[in-house]
């Protein structure tokens, strides 16, 4: 049972699972804006850029999935990243596991 | 009880014989335990000590030093890395540390010093006058707190004034210092001089020189400085300029205050070409002269009014790296004076240090906006700065300051600009300004934002509505009218979303399908709302509702945009839906979920296979398989694609059955068919027609069929013919396998049915096929050796487990426990204590000791308790063994045992295992014990006693036990422990939270500790704000997730349970319950909660736990809740169950009253449980004596029978309803009882059966009902009724009285009533005292009628 559980939440950990960090966001930019950006290296799934809901101000990081790991690669054939002016600072997440994608079917 | 004196006995022989075994570091070497700890105590942790007695008074004023010391130094550092990096001190900083210092209390003297001395020219950004205020208000807090000032502190106050310009009497100040008893100092007396200069008293100053030639005080630089300003001030410029040469002559080389101070005059008085032949004159005399001094001529230039010299000295200045900071402050100072153009001009100066085209002048534009600067100043710096390339995005920059200082109007203004200029806009630069608006609550604002959005053609999006607008708002619909009456309505499809993701994250599915069902919702991909959505479902349980807005969904094609269409979409939704449910969830909504499915299944909505699929094993990881064949029929099957909609399963069968037959008729092959056929028959879960068709065509029959037909038989229990497919099938030596799931349902069913040798045969036909064995195959091993382990049977868990580790199909240390648990079921304490010993021996664990340990003591066995000391202290050495015998003792409450051992010379403490135990202590909510825990180990050598007295205070904290935390701060003093900090705050923490005075000094917390100390609590308080908010079920998901991780509060349980129980999630609660009870020994539910319970378990009929829970309560001196005993025993009623509800009312008996239940609930419940139980007779029989003694015996009076009479009527129980008419007739017309007759009468008025009402009564019984008609009852029928009895009396004057009374109680009278008294009135010769309805008596019955029929 414990087991079984455990099964699932690894299913939802990997698709929570995200596969860049991007930390020194610059305030004008909103979710909307890196997706496009991103989306030059390849196809964005998710990005999430956390608010803070007291202040209506974001935190100036922000996570992105692609949809293939080629994608990310194409990120950091990149030397820097520049959006709006600001040089944003790029983090690759942990790899994913693939075999654990495969479980579930997306 | 003589056998666990005898026990003890036998125990305090075990621990002697322990002690000459132990090693001697023993009582000699032992220093007196509270001296040592107080030293080590001192060294380690800066608290303040509680009184102390003896040899260590001294001790807490060194710790108040370090303490202070290490406070100074925070502090300082603060202050200090501020000016060494800016040069300067942000206001928001310097009152941070203000309010920290004052926060601990007692301001140390140099901290006291750092904060006034920050309150001067370090403060650039604020104006002088604020800046003394601010000097003044730190003085008198501090003075207020205790501070002791010294000469230092009025020069620093001094030091102030001076570069703050402030004026004030220097004589004064030498009073007050006087006063004080403080001795002025040379700097005093400098200062003071400077002081006098400023204002240009050379007399003043004359004096003060006066004192110090007096008392031989040596005359400095600063002093003849202050001279050349005090001079040139009183407008004596020559004298001003000589005071150069008397310097020199009395010895004292004048240097850059001087120069400065010469310089800063002639700036003053405007003369330029004096300060340019000044400037070359020290050029040459001293080569240099710094640009910082440079910098403050051009600010005194600037405050006198001759901007024009500026540049000449500006351009002296070599703008360098080093000096940012100075030229930073100059332009902040130059700014906050109202000088922002020469600022400016200074900071283009800085152009060329930019570095990496980093935008410049950030700090300018900031502090511009933080001045309030108008909105025109600022675009012109903006531009310039931008034509300059000294910034990129100048603009954004001010939004984004004016968005952080709440300055609505310039952010609106600036945004306006930067449409203008072409610049983008988004709907995120407005949530600043909403999330201000909302903390004032001030709507007119949010209002004003949402247009001035609109007007500068930004699209308002969805999380701008749900994130910040409709928070301000009941519900979105209550937004909409809002923002429509204001004017900010905007159609937008970010609109439509918002408020479909609002209601659904809030979960009003009902509104969630009228906005989705409503024709003026736009277009809208689920994706944009899926989430939410999902949240909605699951904070709800109307099946219709998910069916519904699911079937708006698949069919309303509005909401499903993007291919593959709404099979794919909702297949998905379907499968996140399920996904996102935590296992209990999924198990608990099993039903929901399962006409959900069907529901689904009648709309024809079908999932796509893949997605069908994962749902299927979601399900089955949520221990629900059950569901799986629910689901099952949302499958769209390719083999019936044809038209997208499936046939059901039966016709399914009856098909292929057909099919068969045909193709078998035509001699065709039908391996597939009936493949096909086999598993539709193991979806139907047919297991009988399954085993026939395979019988029927077994020569035809393949191996994937077989494997199903085996898997549905161990579904079944069918293992006879499990086994004997899979022989025939798949036999040991043929290289065909089973997947691992099939072998396990085998070995299952085979253990179930103690065919252990088949069991250990397929195990080792598992390894031997090498079946792939998962952490899931694991977990289905140990739940196996379980079952085996409760069902207490030795060999089974031997064998099987034997095999699974022998084979290396797994080995972990749950699995080997259950060889133990087997023994431990059957309370066979040698072999358990036997399996202990050879887990070990064979896998080096040591497993569940505690409970053989506890079980041992319990049942007073002290040969093997004997044993198992001896052999954990063989093993382990004595200390372990003396520590598990030790916490077994307190387990049990054997605490003089306890004692004993813990006492035992030599024994030192173990952090590790007192925490374990501690801690188990304290999840469990064992308070005695844990005090217990505390109070034995007092002596024990290098015992933590902080750490001790911590552990109490986490329980206490559990608790919300303040009393307990109290008792615990005097211990922690008689014991002359000193607490580290994290203790006091936790203590002072409980007490706060109790809303007690906390009667010491709160240490200052830092941050890490914080977060430390309360990691545990972080969840734990979410599940109790969540439960407080109702959302029970997310306190419940973040439970399960804590599960395991962290033990609970006592009390989080509780109101868990109790949210739950609120929001009828009975499983869920019952699972919160047993977690509770396994983990905290006597966990009872309190009054409330059992109450909650006892009405969740009616709800689901599960009356028999409803009874016991209630009995349970009783027992333990609670009254249960007056709706909880309603619910059952109208429940109980229900279902004719007389046996428990004369039990009920046995065990109520004593507190009806008390819980106000009236006598006559379980009256007419047993009388209703008598007519359910067709017996009519017994009811009256039971019923009538009651009522007739109820009406003497007002105390326990049984006097109404109207429930009783709504249930028989309301289930059209015709007979039971007559029976009992004639019964309350009899009563009313025999003993003049009028109270059950009412009741029929008011039961036939509510039911509209006015025919029977009317036959019924006489009027003088409807004016004694008519008193009696509650509320809701129409009264104009009640009232016609008596008007007309009265008219069929011929009672004119009652007549006329109860017509006035209508007209006074303002009842509208039905025409017909008013024609019929018109008649009655007309017949007697009685004038009329109305208009008459014109029309004929039968047209009035006939509207009457009408009415009645458009009302049904």
């Amino acid at each position: 049972m414990a087991a079984a559980s455990a099964v699932r939440e690894a299913g939802r950990r990997s698709r929570r699972l995200f596969d860049i960090f991007v930390a020194d966001v610059p305030w004008t930019v909103s979710s909307k804006e890196l997706k496009e950006y991103f989306s030059q290296f390849g196809s964005v799934q998710r990005c999430q850029l956390p608010f803070d809901k007291d202040t209506g101000f974001h935190r100036r990081y922000c996570w992105i999935k692609f949809s293939t790991l080629q994608d990310v690669q194409n990120v950091f054939q990149k030397d820097s990243h520049i959006l709006e002016g600001a040089k944003l600072t790029l983090k690759q997440q942990s790899r994913r596991r693939r075999s654990q994608r495969k479980n579930q079917s997306e | 009880m003589a056998a666990l004196l005898s026990s003890a006995g036998r125990l305090r022989a075990l621990c002697l014989r322990l002690l000459p075994r132990l090693r001697p570091p023993a009582t000699a070497a032992r220093p007196p335990a509270p001296a040592s700890r107080n030293i080590m105590y001192q060294i380690r942790f800066l608290t303040v000590a509680p009184q102390q007695e003896g040899s260590v008074k001294e001790e807490p004023i060194s710790e108040i030093q370090t303490r202070r010391t290490w406070q100074f130094d925070w502090a300082l550092n603060k202050l200090d890395n501020s000016v060494r990096k800016t040069g300067r001190i942000p206001k928001t900083l310097l009152l941070k540390v203000f309010h920290e210092i004052c926060k601990t209390g007692c301001p140390g003297s140099n901290q006291t010093l750092l904060l006034l001395r920050s309150c001067g020219a370090l403060l650039p950004e604020v104006l002088s006058p604020e800046r003394t205020e601010l000097a003044h208000m730190i003085w008198d807090k501090m003075k207020e707190l205790g501070a002791v000032y010294d000469t230092s502190h009025y020069n620093a106050l001094l030091k102030v004034y001076l570069q703050n310009e402030h004026k004030f009497s220097p004589t004064e100040f030498l009073a007050r210092m006087e006063e004080a008893n403080v001795q002025p100092n040379r700097v005093t007396y400098q200062r003071l001089i400077a002081a006098y200069c400023n204002e240009g008293d050379i007399e003043g100053a004359s004096k003060i020189l006066g004192f110090m030639k007096n008392k031989d005080l040596p005359i400095t630089e600063a002093v003849f400085s202050s001279l050349v300003k005090g001079h040139a001030r009183s407008g004596d410029m020559k004298s001003a300029e000589n005071i150069l040469s008397v310097m020199r002559m009395a010895g004292v080389e004048p240097g850059p205050d001087t120069y400065l101070s010469l310089l800063n005059v002639y700036a003053e008085k405007g003369d330029a070409d004096s300060i340019k032949k000044t400037l070359e004159e020290v050029e040459k005399t001293e080569g240099y002269l710094m640009d910082r001094i440079l910098m403050q001529v051009i600010f005194s230039l600037a405050k006198a009014g001759y901007p024009q010299y500026i540049e000449d000295i500006k351009e002296r200045i070599r703008f360098e790296r080093e000096l940012i900071p100075d030229a930073m402050n100059l332009c902040l100072t130059l700014i906050t004076h109202g000088f922002e153009d020469i600022s400016f001009h200074i900071l283009k100066s800085l152009n060329h240090l930019s570095r990496d085209n980093m935008d410049q002048g950030n700090f300018f534009l900031q502090h511009c906006v933080n001045r309030d600067m108008p909105v025109n100043k600022l675009k012109q710096f903006c531009s310039e700065l931008k034509e300059a390339k000294m910034h990129s995005a100048p603009l954004p920059f001010i939004l984004r300051c004016a968005l952080e200082a709440n300055k609505s109007a310039l952010a609106i203004d600036v945004m306006k600009m930067m449409k203008e200029e072409g610049l983008p806009l988004r709907p995120h630069y407005s949530w600043p300004l909403l999330v201000g608006f909302q903390k004032e609550k001030n709507l007119k604002g949010i209002f004003e934002v949402l247009k001035v959005m609109h007007e500068l053609e930004v699209e308002i999006d969805t999380e701008t509505y749900t994130d910040y607008v409709f928070k301000n708002f009941a519900d979105s619909e209550t937004a909409r009218a809002q923002l429509k009456k204001n004017d900010c309505l905007f159609e937008t499809v970010g609109l439509s979303v918002a408020e479909i993701r609002y209601e659904a994250a809030h979960g009003r599915l009902n509104n969630v399908l009228s906005l989705l069902s409503s024709a003026s919702t736009p277009p809208i991909d689920i994706r944009q709302f899926r989430n939410s959505l999902i949240l909605g479902f699951k904070s709800s349980n109307d099946v219709h509702l998910w069916s519904k807005i699911t079937e708006l969904l698949y069919k309303d094609e509005r909401y499903c945009l993007t291919p593959p269409g709404p099979t794919e979409a909702v297949g998905y939704f379907l499968y996140h839906l399920i996904d996102s449910m935590s296992d209990s969830e999924v198990q608990a909504k099993e039903e929901r979920l399962r006409q959900y499915f069907h529901q689904l299944k009648k709309m024809n909505i079908v999932i796509p296979t893949t997605h069908y699929s994962g749902i299927c094993r979601l399900l089955d990881s949520s221990q629900v398989p059950e569901l799986i064949k629910d689901a099952r029929l949302l499958s769209l099957k390719k083999t019936l694609s044809t038209d997208n909609i499936p046939e059901s399963a039966k016709s399914d069968v009856s098909a292929l059955e057909k099919k068969l037959e045909k193709r078998k008729a035509e001699n065709q092959p039908i391996t597939d068919v009936l493949k096909q056929l086999i598993h539709a028959l193991c979806e139907e879960e047919n297991m009988q027609k399954a085993l026939e068709v395979k019988a029927k065509y077994e020569p035809d029959m393949v191996v994937g069929g077989y494997a199903a037909l085996i898997n549905l038989c161990c579904r079944h229990d069918n293992v006879e013919e499990a086994m004997n497919l899979k022989e025939k099938v798949f036999p040991k030596n043929s290289p065909v396998a089973l997947d691992t799931g099939k072998y396990i349902a085998l070995v299952e069913v085979l253990g179930k049915h103690g065919r252990l040798q088949d069991a250990i045969n397929i195990l080792t036909e598992m390894k031997e096929k090498d079946v792939p064995i998962s952490d899931r195959t694991v977990a289905s091993f140990f739940r196996i050796l379980n079952a085996a382990a409760t069902r207490g049977e030795v060999e089974t868990v031997n064998r099987l487990h034997e095999t699974i580790v022998n084979l290396g199909l797994a080995e972990t240390a749950v699995l080997h426990s259950t060889l133990i648990t087997v023994h431990l079921e059957k309370d066979d304490m040698p072999a358990a204590l036997e399996a202990l010993i050879n887990c070990y021996k064979k896998y080096g664990k040591i497993l569940q000791l505690h409970n053989i340990y506890c079980r041992l003591i319990e049942k007073g066995d002290a040969d093997l308790l004997q044993k198992v000391s001896d052999f954990i202290s063989r093993e382990y050495g004595d200390m372990m063994a003396l520590y598990d015998l030790f916490f077994a003792f307190l387990q049990t409450g054997k605490y003089k045992e306890a004692r004993k051992v813990i006492e035992t010379p030599g024994l030192r403490a173990h952090s590790g295992r007192l925490q374990w135990f501690a801690k188990k202590c304290i999840s469990s909510n064992q308070m005695e014990t844990l005090e217990q825990l505390v109070e034995l180990t007092q002596n024990l050598f290098e015992c933590d006693r902080d750490e001790m007295y911590y552990y109490l205070l986490q329980l206490c904290e559990n608790n919300g036990d303040w009393g307990k935390a109290e008792a615990v701060w005097t211990k922690i003093q008689e014991e002359n422990v000193v607490p580290r900090e994290k203790t006091l705050t936790l203590l002072a923490d409980i007490l706060e939270k109790n809303g007690q005075v906390v009667p010491f000094e709160v240490p200052k917390v830092r941050h890490e500790d914080t977060r430390s100390l309360s990691t545990s609590n972080v969840e734990e308080r979410k599940i109790r704000m969540l439960c407080k908010k109702n959302n029970a079920k997310e306190a419940y998901n973040i439970f399960l997730k804590m599960q395991g991780k962290n033990e609970f509060h006592y009390r989080s349980y509780g109101t868990l349970i109790k949210a739950l129980l609120t929001q009828n999630c009975l499983e869920e609660a019952m699972e919160v319950k047993h977690i509770a009870e396994t983990h905290i020994k006597g966990f009872t539910l309190n009054s409330a909660a059992s109450s909650l319970l006892i009405i969740s378990q009616v709800r689901r009929d599960y009356l028999k736990d409803a009874m016991a829970v209630l009995k349970g309560m009783l027992d333990s001196g609670l009254s249960p809740t007056r709706p909880a005993v309603i619910a059952l025993t109208q429940t109980l009623a229900e279902k004719g169950d007389l046996k428990n509800l004369q039990a009920l009312k046995n065990m109520l008996e004593d507190i009806t009253k008390s819980i106000g239940v009236s006598a006559s609930l379980i009256a007419n419940a047993i009388a209703l449980a008598h007519t359910k139980n067709n017996d009519l007779d017994a009811a009256v029989e039971y019923l009538e004596p009651l009522l007739i003694s109820g009406a003497q015996n007002p105390d326990q009076a049984v006097r109404n029978i109207s429930y009783l009479l709504r249930k028989v009527s309301e289930e059209g129980l015709e007979p039971a309803l007559e029976k009992f008419g004639v019964m309350a007739e009899r009563l009313a017309s025999q003993f003049g009882i009028y109270r059950p007759v009412t009741d029929l009468f008011l039961q036939y008025v509510s039911a509209d059966r006015v025919d029977d009402a009317r036959s019924l009564i006489e009027a003088k019984k409807i004016k004694t009902l008519l008193e009696l008609i509650p509320e809701h009852l129409d009264m104009e029928i009640a009232y016609r009724y008596l008007m007309r009895c009265y008219e069929l009396d011929g009672d004119v004057a009652s007549v006329k009285a109860v017509y006035e009374k209508i007209k006074a109680k303002n009842i509208q009278l039905h025409e017909l009533s008013l024609k019929s008294l018109a008649a009655f009135l007309k017949k007697v010769g009685e004038p009329v005292p109305f208009t008459e309805p014109p029309e004929t008596f039968k047209f009035y019955v006939e509207k009457w009628r009408k009415r009645r029929l458009e009302a049904s």
